[in-house]
């Protein structure tokens, strides 16, 4: 607990030193950003097509501490400030900021996509003709509540962090201004996205309440009481319907497949990978940092959501014949399965960490492939139609190779990526040989059969039936988006073949938490 | 201390707040009760905070005024948005989508 | 050893194919006889690997030969462990002959570049599904086999070959996906007695560290994915449609070498693993390969598509091998070992000379064909032979294998074979009548014209019928290598059940014993088994 308001005046206050190298990917975005809007601003429609290729710049730029840090390992766990003997740590922000590996994991993994996105909506906006510097503008802000979102170990900077990632995507959203499907899109992600917020809220205030203090670490201590009471429950549950709402878990999961069909595809991309995989951050934080003596209220609310999120997302999927809505049923079974690691992570943290992290990093990669090939495919058919994919390996035979490995690594085959994820999400269930883990991990074997029904039928269309109208003329593959289709291949395969390079990453993954 | 009538007032508003997002047909109306339920965890948060002499929640307050700010001009926006194009800001008649 | 020590041959074995796969996408598309040349060249190269193995093969050695063991992923356990014993030699050997053969026989009519590169990665699946010692990378390649083998049937069988293809990747998957579970589980209850998480094969057989229930469910979810591939009744439906739409290279590969992953599987990673389990639940096993010969041989009587027809044939064919892997005595493994290398070889060559026809005639309806004999002499004579060996004629290889199967079973589960024995003559009856309306009888104008086997077709086919003749009258050099292997198995597999004794001649009970006291027998011994384990539970508790 800090300080009260009284002690807080009465003392001295000496500015302690910050931390400028553990903060600077968060200032790099930040400055770089509000670079992009000003010299946007300046110089109107002579840079515009600059713009794009600015903001992957500077996501790239954030990049290097990332990986200086990360190289420079030694002082991880890094706080804001740097820690001084003579200054007495006092301040509400104390521990509520923390780059260890686990949020650096996290960092490039939110970076590498953010650059993966500006490069599928380079032509998309382009082409479009929709305002496209304050779009990238918009993806800078959110994937700076991402990285924030990462290093979060207090309630007050998770809940500020998850609505800068969510606002500027209500907006991203609704970004085809006359068109009604997209205006759609952006009210239902809108209302739900705030209605979570404020569920979630809730709870995080009854957390505060019994806590006295906004940091996990703190609560996780105020909590550990040895039995359970209703209103920590209920903040407890609160706040991971809100979370659910965030990672669209069954049954919170409504606005998802409208959002990702209205929205434009790139953002859709934004949302079905990065948006979600901040969420699951949060999600982590809040369940392993905060709540570790509570497993036995988060696990059996957590595995049935997990249950239900993986068999209605497949179940829903099997009917859809439009192949983003399909992708965006898909992903909603996929939280399923990331959902499952913390229904066990009770004695195993550390593991159900390192899977969720894991399967966060390649859904990544080859979700966004996925969304590429479907943005390409778009730019000849006009259409996500299913049918409209007949015939692709007749006119794009590479692109339905991309896209057959995506589909298969989705599914789960080996040797691409999908499978080592969900490897390592069974291993982390069946570790504890608890029946319950066991129980989910079979339902989540028989559900990776029901995906591969309709992740198969997308992959007849491409290689078996004939083109719909036809027309059987090449696909011209802008650079930007052929780049975009070479990483997310690259990386599926990579990570399949050789998971060790995966796992070196997330292995000794551990949530510090703040001190 | 009273914190009891606080959580009470701030239950009963949290319940308002639920029940109009959830059978509300208006636009700004489901907005506005959303609100109902960021006020209902503003009070938590400073009767909380009075209750643990605690300037935490006090300031998540703050933050939370502000940040809501920022969603209810995000809202109106978007709902502005839909009118333009469609002259009603019923929510129940924006089902283009379905399956 | 000799030089197998210094060549890595087993890896060998998977990467020539990978190899081959690579020149095939350097080649351009629309050089047909260069990209046949390049596929035959890359998987007859394995094929002679793996035909060097059986030379290089020590014949006295019942371990895992030629091993080869390189750390993937060490906080796992995981690692590249191959090996090759008895059981495994001859169907990597099946593998290596088949391929090219397949390769060889038929043509594709379409896109032939992609064609020869998903039936090379086939090849290097298949050859890495039996020579794999780690149960995660035998998972790896045992759903790797199935991309491959999608396309195939999708993409250049006949009729509903896309509805065909999706039935079989998803009856497959089904299985394999708690098969995943249940290796992930195996591996971590073995965890204490390994002394670390492992994959490997032979430390999780030898530590036996799971308690009964455990063993069962892990066996079963083990068991549910092999039965599916088998197929076992009435897991089968599957595979006459398969079969039936496949390409003809598709299914000689389909028949010959995938439906063997199954019961490869239960030798290997069913038996081995959970030898308790698979004695407790024989039964199941035993029944339904009974049934599966039964139905399948009846089914097969009344098929009107001669394709289809091969097909049933193979469900009762693997009845037999079930019937002989799970009697879990010397003879009858052996057999069962025995008769899937003649299953792939017979099966195989029905399907390539039904393709043949099909080619001429279009048709492989049996009412449309008729008087082959008198238009293709050479090619009646071929199936002659062929089917011969098929319904298990004496001097042919199918005669081993089924004889020794049913020795066996006479010792271990007389009432099973008994019926099983009926198969035999329903063989004889559906094939023989198949052949009496297909090449008998008066030809009608388009089959008195049909061309016969062409020289080049002969050759393809003959080291079939070379086989299948040699392995008919000298089945000693094959069944030598086999007997360690399988001993060893049955050795481990009476250390690690209690009170179970290789069923053999001499403990053959006095008065022939009905199927009721059979049953009674394994329901004391289960019983004996529980007693036993509560009483040292107990004891660990006192």
């Amino acid at each position: 607990m800090s300080g009260t308001f009284v002690t807080l005046v009465a003392a001295e206050i000496e500015r302690p030193s910050i931390d400028w190298h553990a903060i600077a990917p968060e200032l790099i975005l930040l400055g770089g950003g509000a670079l992009v809007t000003v010299i946007d601003l300046i110089w109107l429609e002579r840079v515009r097509k600059l713009i794009p290729t600015l903001t992957s710049l500077v996501f790239l730029v954030a990049l290097i501490p990332v990986i200086t840090l990360w190289a420079d390992g030694s002082g991880l766990p890094r706080g804001l400030w740097i820690i001084d003997e003579n200054v007495p740590a006092t301040g509400v922000w104390e521990g509520a900021f923390v780059v260890d590996n686990y949020s650096l994991v996290l960092k490039g993994l939110f970076l590498l996509s953010a650059y993966v996105i500006v490069l599928l909506s380079t032509n998309y906006m382009s082409e479009g003709d929709y305002y496209d510097s304050e779009y990238y503008q918009l993806i800078a802000a959110s994937v700076l509540g991402m990285l924030v979102m990462s290093s979060s170990r207090d309630l007050i900077s998770i809940f500020v962090a998850l609505e800068l990632v969510s606002i500027p995507a209500y907006l991203m959203a609704a970004w085809r201004k006359r068109d009604l499907k997209s205006n759609e899109a952006g009210l239902k992600y809108m209302l739900m996205g705030v209605f979570a917020s404020a569920i979630l809220l809730y709870g995080m205030s009854l957390l505060y309440g019994i806590a006295g203090s906004t940091l996990l670490s703190d609560i996780a201590a105020a909590i550990d009481i040895g039995e359970s009471r209703p209103v920590i429950t209920l903040g407890i549950v609160f706040t991971i319907i809100g979370f659910g709402f965030k990672v669209s878990a069954v049954p919170f999961h409504t606005w998802a497949p409208d959002t990702y069909e209205g929205a434009p595809t790139p953002l859709t991309a934004f949302l079905a990978v990065a948006s979600k995989a901040a969420g699951f951050v949060a999600l982590i934080n809040v369940v392993i940092v905060a709540l570790p003596t509570q497993a036995n209220v988060v696990e059996p609310f957590i595995w049935v959501l997990a249950a239900i999120t993986m068999t209605v997302g497949n179940l829903i999927a099997l009917r859809q014949t439009n192949l983003v809505r399909m992708l965006a049923y898909s992903g909603v079974a996929q939280a399923g399965y990331m959902l499952a690691p913390l229904a066990v992570y009770d004695g195993i943290s550390d593991r159900a960490t390192s899977a969720v992290v894991t399967y966060l990093v390649i859904y990544a990669a080859m979700n966004l492939g996925a969304f590429a090939v479907v943005i390409i495919a778009a730019r000849k058919t006009r259409s996500a139609e299913l049918s409209s994919y007949g015939g692709m390996f007749n006119y794009a035979p590479g692109l339905t190779l991309a896209m057959t490995i995506f589909l298969f690594s989705l599914a789960g085959i080996p040797p691409v990526g999908g499978w080592w994820a969900k490897f390592e999400v069974f291993r982390v269930l069946t570790e504890g040989n608890r029946t319950s883990g066991i129980a989910l991990a079979v339902i989540a074997a028989v559900n990776s059969v029901i995906a591969a029904f309709y992740y198969l039928n997308i992959a007849k269309q491409m290689w078996f039936l004939p083109s719909p109208d036809g027309d059987n003329s090449r696909i011209a593959i802008p650079p930007a988006l052929l780049a975009a289709v070479g990483l997310t291949v690259a990386a599926t395969i990579v990570s399949g073949v050789l998971p060790g390079v995966v796992s070196d990453m997330t292995d000794f993954v551990n949530v510090a938490a703040g001190q | 201390m009273f914190l009891n009538q606080f959580l009470f007032l701030s239950a009963v508003l949290f319940c308002i707040g639920v029940y109009g997002v959830l059978t509300r047909k208006n636009g700004v109306l489901v907005l506005m009760s959303i609100e109902l339920i960021l006020n209902a965890v503003n009070i938590n948060m400073v009767a909380f905070g009075a209750f643990n002499a605690d300037l935490g929640g006090q300031v998540f307050a703050l933050f939370i005024i502000a940040v809501a700010a920022a969603e209810v001009g995000v809202g109106l926006a978007i709902v502005l948005l839909i009118y333009r194009n469609r002259r009603s800001i019923d929510i129940t008649e924006a089902d283009l989508m379905k399956g | 050893m000799f030089a197998a020590a210094a060549f890595p041959i087993l890896p060998a074995l998977i990467i020539t194919p990978l190899i081959t796969v690579a020149v095939l996408m350097l080649i351009p598309a629309n050089r047909n006889s260069e990209l046949k040349l390049a596929a035959l060249v890359g998987t007859t190269i394995t094929g002679m690997m793996s035909i060097w193995m059986l030379y290089a093969f020590e014949i006295a050695d019942d371990g895992f030969q030629f091993a080869v063991n390189r750390v993937w992923l060490e906080e796992l356990g995981l690692s590249w462990n191959l090996g090759v014993d008895g059981i495994s030699l001859f169907l990597v050997v099946l593998t290596g002959i088949l391929f090219p053969i397949a390769i060889t026989a038929t043509e594709p009519h379409h896109d032939p570049k992609q064609y020869y590169i998903w039936l090379t990665l086939l090849m290097s699946g298949s050859m890495g599904v039996f020579i794999a010692l780690d149960l995660l990378l035998f998972f790896l390649f045992f759903e790797i086999v199935l991309v491959p083998m999608y396309f195939l049937i999708g993409g250049w069988g006949h009729g509903n070959r896309i509805h065909a293809a999706l039935k079989f990747f998803l009856y497959t998957m089904a299985g394999s996906a708690l098969m995943l579970v249940g290796i992930v589980s195996v591996a971590f209850l073995s965890q204490d007695a390994t002394g670390g998480l492992t994959f490997d094969v032979v430390q999780l057989a030898e530590a036996q560290a799971l308690s009964q229930t455990a063993q069962r469910l892990v066996f079963g979810s083990f068991a549910l994915a092999f039965a599916v591939k088998v197929p076992l009744f009435p897991l089968h439906t599957w595979l006459p449609d398969a079969h039936t739409e496949a390409p003809t290279a598709g299914s000689v590969i389909l028949a010959g070498v995938m439906l063997k992953l199954g019961t490869y599987g239960y030798l290997r990673f069913g038996i081995y693993l959970f030898p308790q389990a698979a004695h407790d639940l024989a039964w199941i096993f035993l029944t339904l390969g009974v049934i599966g010969i039964v139905y399948g041989a009846a089914v097969a009587t009344m098929q009107r598509d001669l394709k289809r027809l091969v097909a049933y044939s193979s469900v009762a064919h693997l009845g037999f091998i079930a019937l002989g892997m799970f009697v879990l005595n010397t003879q009858g493994i052996q057999g069962a070992v025995f008769q899937m290398v003649n299953h792939g070889i017979s099966t195989g060559a029905l399907f390539i000379l039904v393709g043949w026809v099909y080619e001429r005639r279009h048709t492989r309806e049996i009412a449309a064909l008729g008087g082959l004999q008198k238009s293709a002499p050479i090619m009646a004579g071929v199936f002659t032979l062929v089917m011969l060996s098929s319904i298990g004629l004496p001097g042919l290889n199918g005669f081993v294998g089924e004889f020794l199967i049913l020795l066996g079973g006479f010792q271990g589960a007389r009432w099973w074979t008994v019926i099983a024995v009926t198969g035999v003559i329903l063989a004889a009856l559906y094939l023989l009548w198949a052949y009496q309306r297909v090449f008998h009888g008066t030809p009608t104008e388009e089959n008195a014209s049909m061309p016969d086997l062409r020289l080049s077709e002969g050759l393809a086919i003959l080291p079939l019928l070379v086989l299948i003749v040699f392995l008919g009258v000298y089945p000693k050099p094959m069944l030598e290598r086999i007997e360690p292997a399988v001993e060893r198995l049955v050795v481990h597999v009476e250390a690690n059940v209690d009170g179970f004794e290789e069923p053999g001649p001499e403990q053959l009970p006095a008065e022939p014993a009905t199927a009721d006291d059979l049953t009674h027998t394994l329901e004391e011994a289960e019983a004996e088994a529980e007693a036993k384990e509560e009483a040292e539970s107990l004891g660990g508790e006192g």
